[in-house]
């Protein structure tokens, strides 16, 4: 018992960690605009509290990857970030003549901090709204309409 | 994955991540008077607790409410102590008040706190959009929190069984030694929980 509880003591604090990254092609210039919400605490601790925008750039950089489908990474760019309430707004640009359908994406955002971290991200795929959920450990995974040509990963 | 499937996985996972402590001890305390023969009661009381945080979840995520997260997690353990209170208190069952059905009702009050927990941290991330996520949310807490009280049916017999063999007692007595060890352990967390997030 006296190892036991103090074990369980560790283990009481238990918000939420997760963020939601929205992808929205634009036809006018044929890039995907890439919007990440993060808690702007989580952020801070990761970042180590300098959330320069030099720092969260590069950061999300090395946390979040778009491959078309021949595994080619896309180049992307930082299109700055905003804060509203808890939470910061983080904006990534890529140019991809070809459309949402069929990329790869990776967000592995925060998993170096939390182990719960799960990362969702949400897209318009011909008209239709899809999500994909990221754990720590996953890798990349194909945009696709659910019931589409690549098969979906399973519920949990 | 369709979103709603991608937010019923979240609840899920939250809710059984073994991190999720407070929730699963909570589910332990609420099942720890319970033989295998009464899980139909067990499943009355866990639906309760459901509609409860359910309730606070859309009123809170809506706006409708608004709860200080600080009070928030200091009743969460509050709760939890009440319901290992209880069950330590009320021996015979039968003769309490109601028949002894009055448990959904506390579970559901209970509910309503725990549902506050998570409510601030959702209306923020999805500001502009609360719906679906709340709902998918919803549903995957109710599945985990089957698993939840299937996996505590398991933890109970093996306690069961440990104080069978350790005691020449009958059923009914093994099965109050039970809610002692559980409860008294549950309890003693959970109190240290609620020192430690105590606002006043």
């Amino acid at each position: 018992m006296g190892a036991i509880v103090p074990l369980f003591m560790a283990l009481a604090v238990h918000p939420l960690h997760t963020t939601l990254t929205q992808l929205a092609y634009r036809d006018a210039d044929r890039s995907v605009e890439v919007t990440v919400r993060v808690f702007a605490d989580d952020f801070r601790a990761v970042l180590a509290r300098d959330v320069s925008d030099s720092a969260a750039a590069a950061y999300l950089r090395s946390a979040f990857t778009l491959t078309d489908r021949a595994g080619r990474p896309l180049a992307v760019v930082w299109c700055g970030m905003k804060r509203t309430g808890d939470l910061l707004w983080l904006c990534l640009r890529a140019t991809a003549p070809g459309g949402l359908s069929g990329l790869r994406v990776r967000v592995a955002l925060l998993f170096d901090r939390y182990e719960d971290q799960i990362n969702i991200v949400q897209a318009i795929l011909e008209g239709q709204r899809v999500a994909l959920l990221f754990t720590r450990g996953d890798a990349s995974k194909p945009l696709t309409r659910p019931g589409g040509a690549v098969r979906t990963p399973l519920l949990f | 994955m369709s979103e709603l499937a991608a937010y019923v996985s979240l609840g899920f996972r939250h809710i059984t991540d073994l991190e999720a402590m407070d929730h699963i001890l909570f589910l332990l305390a609420l099942a720890a008077i319970y033989r295998p023969r009464d899980w139909r009661d067990s499943l009355w009381v866990v639906t309760a607790f459901t509609v409860g945080h359910s309730l606070t979840l859309a009123l809170t995520v809506t706006g409708a409410l608004v709860l200080p997260t600080r009070v928030i997690e200091f009743l969460i353990p509050i709760t939890i102590v009440a319901t290992c209170v209880e069950n330590l208190v009320v021996r015979d069952r039968e003769r309490a008040l109601w028949g002894g059905r009055y448990r959904p009702v506390f579970a559901g009050v209970f509910g309503l706190v725990h549902g506050a927990g998570f409510a601030n941290y959702l209306r923020s991330l999805f500001v502009d959009e609360i719906a679906l996520p709340l709902f998918g949310f919803n549903v995957g807490i109710e599945l985990g929190q089957l698993v939840v009280l299937a996996l505590a049916a398991g933890v109970l017999a093996v306690v069961d069984r440990a104080f069978a063999l350790a005691t020449v007692r009958p059923g009914g007595a093994v099965l109050r030694l039970r809610v002692i060890a559980v409860s008294g352990f549950v309890a003693l967390i959970a109190a240290r929980w609620a020192m430690e997030r105590s606002p006043f």
